[in-house]
Formats: structure tokens, sequence, C-alpha cells
């Protein structure tokens, strides 16, 4: 790819203010972020210093305030919000932070989801929220409703459902938040494995221990990037990707 | 998995307000579909009635504080202690302009006989003149037929001089039937015929011949009214009725298409409400169906941010909604038709007061859907617009 930049995500200079009646509440003050093509990224810090909002503004779900983020070469917020949704759909998977799937609807149903408004037959939709499912290692119960399965089922569920249409970056939100260690332990590998099969990956997360399992961790307080981990990184993505052996 | 699967899985989630979304939408249908139809059935018939009557004049000797109304309604009231009309009047009419214009001139009288005891109505004219004018009538019993088989047209009958035909329900009254006697003002007369039951005055009365009943009453040459027809419709009825009433100063000449006219505003004024009642009736359950499609947008709120962030657009999200009230749409629509037109074929004589047979209209079929399409996305585009206009963000933030 020539004259392109190496790295996906490309976040310059973000704030993000939220306005409310009484207050205003600065959720950014100032993100600057580079990240590789096929990194696997943790995103790190206190409870409400910012991070959920962060992931919001990368996916296009909130602009921001002021600042220009860049994903493929593509400014994103300079897109109509018609554009942006089609964007989410062909570049983003998001694991939410309380998986939100929906309840009426059985788990390959859920899958199916960001399928629906491409223009395939109901068969080959269904094809492709199977394999998803097995990717995740959740081949049968596709037919319960997320209240039928265990959390770490329903978080197996929100992953496929995130990866259905291939799209070249995942943003999961607290994806291990509400797992017991061992449950949370197997998603990250999860993570890792898709990881390894070249989807770059942005994880929100509290917990410190897998922060050994990332290639990267960014912390974040007070709407700014604090410090990362490790230190020394400098988004020369060329040399970089070869690093975390993709 | 298609955008309408979406929509049918969360009207077959809520079944009860999906319920109540084709009950409205049947309701405002059917209400508004009953009106039309009996609004034009009534039409129609007066139509006919118009028709039938063509326009005929009736003159009357004017009297004081007295109406005489024949050919449209009752007759009970009627008094008949006053001016006579004659032949020197009969030579007037034949005199006028127009003339020309005026097919039949029929010279009647009425008056109440006695029969044996009881009070009747009896109207005497030239018979075969009148049942010409009025082909709608026809024979019930005639004498010297035997049942079974087709009596003479009442048109061709000979009524002899000491003969009189019987309304419907007089001869019931009466107890008499073709070919018995019957003593009016103690005179003996034959009964020719029984008329078949038309619903109409005519059921009540007893038909003789005008020189007979001018005997029997001791009024030669004397007439209580003049009927004329004119069988044209576009005949100058104002300007033959001023002739007419120029000739005959003493008398009231009285067009009846006026009452045919009169009974058309009466039926414009209950049209009028009758469609009142449907835009009331469309408003409150449009109102029904903009409730119930908001609150399930409402309830739907995190729902909805999920899909937007998972990439669909507004427009995916005004289609879901559509596609919900479209689904009610049919069942509502089909409902609202067959309730509609059941209504109007159960109350609308009732309500009409006519004899009509409401029709059951397969052409009203596809209106009335497209009635039930057209209330239910008008009444959901508020919730449509809201859930397309909903931040996905702040959607998701909604638990
Ligand atoms: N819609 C909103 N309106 C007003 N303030 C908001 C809104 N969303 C977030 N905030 C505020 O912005 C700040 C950052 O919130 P954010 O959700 O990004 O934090 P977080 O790091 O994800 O926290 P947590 O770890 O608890 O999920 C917080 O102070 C929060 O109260
Ligand atoms: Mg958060």
């Amino acid at each position: 790819m020539p004259q392109m930049s190496h790295s996906l995500i490309n976040v310059e200079n973000v704030t993000k203010k939220y306005q409310s009646a009484e207050e205003e509440v600065w959720a950014l003050r100032g993100v600057s972020l580079d990240v590789c093509r096929g990194e696997f990224l943790a995103i790190m810090g206190h409870s409400g210093s910012g991070k959920s909002t962060l992931l919001s503004v990368l996916g296009g779900l909130i602009p921001p305030s002021s600042g220009v983020v860049i994903i493929d070469d593509l400014d994103i917020y300079a897109l109509s919000a018609e554009r942006r949704a089609d964007f989410r759909r062909e570049y983003l998977g998001f694991v939410f932070q309380q998986f939100q799937l929906i309840p009426y609807l059985t788990a390959l149903e859920n899958v199916m989801l960001p399928l629906v408004t491409i223009n395939w037959s109901s068969r080959h939709k269904r094809e492709k929220a199977g394999e998803a499912l097995q990717r995740v290692g959740l081949g049968r119960k596709i037919n319960r409703l997320p209240h039928q399965l265990s959390v770490g089922e329903q978080e197996r569920v929100a992953i496929a459902r995130a990866i259905v249409n291939d799209p070249p970056l995942i943003l999961a939100d607290e994806p291990t938040g509400s797992l017991d260690t061992l449950t949370g332990n197997d998603i990250i590998d999860l993570f890792q494995k898709l990881n390894a099969d070249g989807l770059t990956i942005l994880m929100v997360t509290h917990n410190r221990d897998n922060m050994h399992h990332v290639s990267r961790a960014v912390f974040i307080q007070d709407g700014r990037v604090e410090t990362q981990e490790p230190k020394a990184f400098a988004a020369a993505c060329g040399l970089q990707k070869s690093g975390t052996g993709k | 998995m298609k955008t309408w699967t979406i929509a049918l899985k969360n009207l077959k989630r809520h079944k009860w307000k999906t319920a109540f979304l084709i009950f409205s939408l049947a309701v405002g249908v059917a209400t508004v579909l009953a009106v039309y139809n009996i609004m034009q059935t009534m039409q129609l018939e007066l139509g006919d009635y118009l028709d039938e009557f063509g326009a005929n004049i009736v003159i009357t000797p004017r009297a004081e504080g007295v109406e005489l109304n024949y050919g449209d309604t009752h007759m009970g009231q009627v008094i008949f202690e006053m001016e006579n009309l004659t032949v020197t009047d009969l030579e007037r009419i034949d005199d006028i302009e127009e003339r020309r214009s005026i097919n039949i001139i029929s010279p009647k009288i009425i008056a109440d006989v006695d029969v044996v005891g009881q009070k009747a109505l009896l109207v005497s004219m030239d018979t075969r003149l009148e049942f010409s004018m009025k082909p709608w009538l026809s024979l019930h019993q005639e004498t010297g037929i035997i049942a079974g088989e087709t009596g003479k047209d009442l048109a061709l009958l000979e009524l002899p001089p000491n003969g009189v035909l019987l309304g419907f329900s007089a001869a019931r009254a009466l107890g008499k039937s073709a070919g018995e006697l019957l003593q009016l003002n103690g005179k003996a007369f034959q009964v020719a015929g029984v008329l078949a039951e038309t619903g109409g005055e005519e059921d009540g009365l007893i038909f003789a011949d005008l020189g007979a009943a001018q005997a029997l009453l001791g009024r030669p040459g004397e007439f209580s009214m003049v009927e004329i027809s004119a069988y044209c419709n576009f005949c100058p009825i104002e300007e033959i009725v001023a002739q007419l009433q120029e000739v005959l100063p003493g008398s009231q000449v009285t067009a009846l298409r006026q009452s045919a006219l009169l009974r058309k505003e009466t039926m414009d004024r209950y049209a009028a409400f009758g469609y009142i009642l449907s835009g009331i009736v469309l408003l409150v359950t449009g109102l029904g169906i903009f409730n119930t499609m908001l609150s399930f947008v409402r309830e739907r709120t995190r729902e909805i941010g999920i899909l937007r962030a998972i990439g669909f657009r507004r427009s995916h999200l005004l289609q879901i909604i559509f596609l919900e009230a479209l689904f009610v749409s049919i069942p509502g629509g089909a409902a609202g038709y067959t309730a509609g037109i059941l209504i109007s074929r159960l109350a609308g004589p009732f309500l009409a007061q006519m004899q009509l047979q409401v029709p059951w209209r397969l052409e009203l079929a596809l209106p009335a859907m497209l009635l039930a399409v057209v209330l239910a996305l008008v009444s959901s585009s508020v919730a449509a617009l809201k859930a397309a206009a909903l931040e996905p963000a702040e959607a998701l933030r909604f638990y």
C-alpha cells in the first residue's frame, strides 16, 4: 500500500465535551493515538477516565468536540451520518460494555444482525453467522435466546456478532468486566486468536492482568493519554507489525 | 433475516399491542367504510326515487293551514272539506304554454269512505292512466285468475264502474280478497284485484274508477287533486309550475321533485354528520396508533442504539417501524372492510330509514386496505422519525 500511512487508526487531538443543563464534562481533553494494523491494544484507566467515550468516538458513534479521527485513511466524521453507518457495518465490530444482545432474538439471529441490511440470501447469512459462532466456540446452542445462555456464552455471541461481517477492526468495551477470571481468560484467549488471524483489536479493560496478553496498553486519565506500555512505542507501524507476530 | 423479520418479531413479541393496533385500524376503516357505503346506497336510492317519479306535479285546491301530502308521505290527516278542482281547471291546464312538456294529466278524487263501520281512504282516477304513470305497482290477486297464472298488466286492467282495487294492507285490514263484495258508503262494489305490497302509501288505499267515485260521493265533475306527469329529465319544471300557478290562482301547485330535493337535503346533512364522525374516529384511532408505535420505539431505545451502532442506517430504522405499521394494516384493513360492510348492511336500513339492500361492494376492499395502510403509516411517522433520529451512543447508555 504505497502512499498510505501504515497505521489503521490515527487520532489527533480529540476532545469531547458532554454538555448537560447543569454542567459540562470534558470526557476527552486532547487524545492523540495511532493504532497499527494487527495490533491488540488495551485501553486502561480508572472508571470515568473516558475510555468508553474514546471507544465510541473511534467507532463513529460520538462526534468529537474537536480533533480528527482517521481510520484506514478515512476521516470518519467528514462522512454523512448514513455513510458513517455504512462505515460501521463494513469496518467495525463492536463488543459493548453490556454485550447488548437483543433479548428476543436467538444467538444465531443476534449474530446475523449486522448482515440484515446486506443483500445476501438468508441462507448465506445463516451460514456466515454459523461460522462466526463456530469461531468463538459456540457451535451448538445457537438457537437459544440470550437469557438461556451463561454470561460467558453471551459474551461469545457478542463477539461472534462483532466478527460476522469480517471487519478489520474490533472495538471491545470491558469484554471481561462481568466474567469470572477463568471465563475472562478464555475470552482473552479468543481475542488473541482473532488477533492472530489478522484482526486489529482495541479493548477497554480494567484488569491489569490482561496487559500481559496484548501488544500494547494505553493508560487514560482524566481524558488524556497518560502513559503507555511498552513505553518506547512509536507509531512506525510497518516495523511494529512484524514485531506483533502477525 | 431481513428488516421485515425484525419488524415481524417485534409485533409477535407484543401480542396485545399488536392486537390493539389491528383493532384500532379495523375500527377506523370500518367506520369510514360503513358511513361511505350507507351514504352511497342512499344516494343511489334517491336517484331511483327521482327517476321513478320523474317530474310529477301535484295540483291541489288551496286550503287554509292544510298540507295535502300525496305521493311522498302519509295521507292520514288530510282534510277534504275545501274547494274542489273542476273540469274548467283541467281545460286551463291544457292551455298552458308548456303543455308539450306534459305527458299525462290525471285528475283524482280522494275521500274518506265508510266501509261497514270502518273509515278508509278512497282514491279514484282514470286507473289505466294512473297505473301507466306508476309502473312499479302490480297485482297480487285478481278476479278470474287462477292461482299460479300470471296476472294481467295492471295498466291494461279494465276496472268496471262497480269495481275497486284494494291496496295490500287495506285488503288485509278489511279481510277482503279478489272477487268478494265490499260496501262503500252503503253501495256494493266488487273487489277486482289486490295490489302487491309496495311498502308505500298505496298499500292502505282503495282505488276506484273516477266516475263511479264522483257518483258515489255526489261530486260529479269535481276533483280533489290533479297529478301531472312530465316525464322528461330536462323539463323546465319551474316554468311549468309557474304557468300552472298562474292559470290556477286558487290552487296550490307543487313539484314533487321538491320533496325529493328536500329528502336529498336531509341526506346531505346525514352525510355531513357521517363524514364528521368518520373524521373523529380516524383521529382517535390515529392517536391510538401514534401512541402505541411511539411506545414501541421508546421501549426499544437500546435495541435501536445497537442496530445503529452495528451499521443500520437511519433509513433502515424508518423501514422497520413502517414495516410494522404495514404489517398490522393488512389484517386491520381486512377486518375493517368486513366489519364496515357488515355494519352498513345491518344498520344501514335502520339508520337511513329506507328499505335499502346495502351490497357487499367488493370493489371497496382495495380502498379499505389503502385507507388502513395510509392511516397506519401516517400515525407511525412520528415514531419512525424518532427511531431514526436516536443517537446510537445515547441509546446505548439507556439501561
Ligand atoms: N452522555 C453523557 N453525558 C454526560 N456525561 C457523560 C456522558 N457519558 C459519559 N459522561 C461522563 O464522561 C466521563 C467519561 O465517561 P466514560 O463512560 O467514557 O468513562 P469510562 O472510562 O468508560 O468509565 P467506566 O470504566 O466506568 O466505564 C465520566 O465522567 C462520565 O460521567
Ligand atoms: Mg466505560
